[in-house]
Formats: structure tokens, sequence, C-alpha cells
């Protein structure tokens, strides 16, 4: 069963009700909201993922609601539970979506140890990942929702996850946040991208969330070998350029990335030298969405 | 002054084209050493006595006179002091 199996009324009262058992790639999260606005993003962006049975087990049991002391009358505001516990201030109630989208993220990197988790979007081609590690403002995510509008698949706009086990990286496919100026970039580039409503005033700018494509929904259990680590570097009106970097520097921008590399101690230092020697590193400077590309479609040509 | 790296099993490292990433287990962190650095460790880890400044100086170059050099016997001592402070080897003090 899918998510678009159930009619918007019935999803309404499911949400409110037992919740749905929403499952991304290997995660289920069990989400419960009477939120308009959690209702409509579920609706819009998780349209076509599956979902699991009630009573089935979920590893995270979500809900986004307001609270119930006065502020609710005052200043309207939606807090993030997960498995009955606040792990985030409120936030005011028009965020109640990104708020959902940041808490699942949080939930993952939190508490995800079976993975590495690196602060990084990753796409799939010719069944090899391309993993962009990157703080925010790098353009991580307008250049990974420009790839996955040009043939690349999407495993995850925020979050790497390597599979220890099989050097495998592992798909959470979300919808893809896009912030500010990205927003209206995205929407130029891929007029056919289903982009929800901006949220203004979030502690990063205006988001709005675009959500992931058919193929990658579709494609959700299907990991990717390790293909290329690269740095990317949006700057107005350059060309793209792709510049080889050292694999050693490579590993350290995942290093500085990680989200728990260091809890796996000495065993994710081994297993992070092995990944990166399957890499090629890259720096990658851009201006223009199309031309990045084609620079990346004649990299994954070539291997 | 003698100078010694933290244990074996507390270090992992890894070398690519000179460049040396090296995980330290006491501290949960990773650093990117150059050529030189990556050298000077690979000594201090060696020698099980530990390293004074000038032992690892006159050992990392090939002209014994060089190894009297201030300007070099500095530089390794940059590159020990760095080693300390990020905790990958220390003065012995006893």
């Amino acid at each position: 069963m899918i998510v678009a199996d159930l009619s918007y009324r019935e999803l309404e009262h499911r949400l409110a009700g037992p919740g749905i058992r929403l499952r991304t790639g290997p995660v289920v999260s069990r989400i419960q909201s009477r939120l308009p606005a959690v209702v409509r993003g579920i609706s819009l962006h998780y349209a076509e993922y599956p979902t699991e049975e009630d009573e089935s087990f979920a590893d995270f049991h979500v809900r986004v609601g307001r609270p119930r002391n006065v502020r609710r009358w005052l200043q309207p505001q939606a807090h993030f539970f997960v498995d009955g516990n606040l792990p985030f201030a409120p936030l005011p109630l028009d965020q109640a979506f990104p708020m959902l989208e940041w808490g699942l993220n949080w939930c993952v990197s939190a508490h995800c140890h079976q993975y590495l988790i690196f602060h990084g979007a990753v796409v799939e081609k010719s069944g090899r990942a391309l993993i962009l590690p990157a703080p925010p403002g790098s353009g991580k995510s307008t250049l990974c929702a420009g790839l996955v509008n040009r043939g690349w698949r999407l495993l995850s706009d925020e979050l790497t996850l390597i599979d220890i086990a099989s050097c495998s990286v592992v798909p959470l496919a979300r919808p893809v946040s896009l912030k500010n100026a990205s927003i209206d970039v995205i929407r130029a580039f891929a007029p056919g991208a289903a982009i929800g409503p901006a949220v203004h005033d979030t502690a990063k700018g205006s988001v709005a969330h675009m959500r992931a494509p058919s193929d990658s929904v579709r494609r959700g259990m299907e990991t990717a070998r390790p293909g290329w680590i690269v740095l990317p570097r949006y700057q107005a009106g350059v060309a793209a350029e792709l510049t080889p970097l050292s694999k050693a520097r490579g590993l350290m921008q995942m290093a500085d990335n990680a989200f728990n590399y260091s809890a796996h101690g000495r065993r994710g230092f081994e297993f992070l030298v092995r990944f990166v020697d399957q890499c090629g590193c890259y720096e990658f400077a851009y201006g223009d969405l199309e031309e990045a590309g084609a620079v990346f479609d004649q990299l994954a040509a070539r291997a | 002054m003698l100078w010694r790296a933290v244990p074996d099993d507390a270090l992992a490292w890894r070398e690519w084209d000179g460049e040396v990433v090296v995980f330290n287990r006491q501290t949960g962190s990773t650093h990117l050493l150059g050529e030189l650095a990556g050298e000077v460790l690979r000594r201090l880890m060696a020698a099980d006595r530990g390293a004074t400044v000038e032992t690892l100086a006159a050992g990392l170059t090939a002209d014994p006179s060089e190894g009297d050099d201030a300007g070099w016997t500095a530089a390794i001592a940059e590159v020990l002091s760095e080693f300390a402070r990020l905790g990958l080897a220390q003065p012995d003090t006893s």
C-alpha cells in the first residue's frame, strides 16, 4: 500500500488517529498530526511512498502537534514529538511541515548508528553514488535538485547513509529542501517538479520542499556502490569545473561532515579509508545547473 | 627532551601520495598531515624509547650537516608542538 491509496480525508483521519507508518528507505516512521499543513505536506510529498501495516514495527513514533499551553492562543506554535519526547523548542505553526522534515532527519542522524552518517546530498547513476558532502550554503541541495531533475536518482539531499557491512550507500529519498534563491532557481530549471509552498522566516530563511522523483521513491531500497565524493561550491557566473582532490582531503571532508563517524572509533576510520579508496574525489565549482548536469553525466559515462 | 607518540593502538592511519590521514582513538579526531609531519609521526611511533628533536632532524635528512641546521630543527620542533596540541605525541617530562 502507498499513501496515495488513501483519500485526502482518509489520510487526514489516519494522521489524526493511529497515524501512518511511512517507509522511507530502511526507516519506518509512525507519523501522527492533526495540523493541516502537515497533512497537506504528506499528501503532496509522500503520496507514492509505501506504508506499513498498523501495529507493525516503527523505528520512530513521531507526532507534530500544537502545545497545550496558553501560547497556542497568543502565538500559534508546533511541537515535534518523537517517542513521546520533545527534542526541540517549538517553532511557529506555519513551519510545521519543515519541522517534521528536520525532525525526521534528526531521528536518523541521532539514532541510526548501524550506518556511518554524513551531512551530504547523494545521488546515483549507473549504480554508483555521487556524494556531495558540504555544510549549509554550499549549494549542495540546489545541485542535488538539479541532478535529480536530469536523470540522476535521489538517495538523499541531506543524509548520506553508508552501510558498513556491504560498503554501499543506502537510500533515504525524501523531499529535497530548497532554500531562499534556490527555490526559484529550481522552479525555473525544472518547471515540472512538484514544489510545495515556501515557508518564510525559518532558521534557514525561506524553505520549500521539492517532491522526490517517482523513480527515486520506487527504488527506495536499492543501494548504490561508492562512486564519487565531490565538494560543490556555487558561484554565480563561473563555468562548471571539476578539479581532482586528493583522497586524503576527500576523507577529511567526509570526516568533517560526519554525524557519527567518531562514535564508530577505529573501525569507522578504517571503513572510511576503504570507502574513499573506491571513490574519485573532486572539488566542483559551478554557476549553472545545466552545465553542472553535463559535467556529471560525463563523469558517470567515464566510470 | 624526549618526545613520545601516543600508544600504537591509539592511532590508525593511511597514506595517499605523501599525505597522511591519522585517526586518534583517544580523542576521536582525524587529522590530515603533510609529508613531513607524516614522516615525523611514523619515526616517533617506531622509536620505542621516544626521540629528541635533534634525533628526528638528523634522521630525516640524508646530509648529516643539515641535521644541525637551526631552521630545520625548528621546523621539526614545530611539528612536534602541533602533535602535542592534537594529542598525537607528548614530551616525556619524567
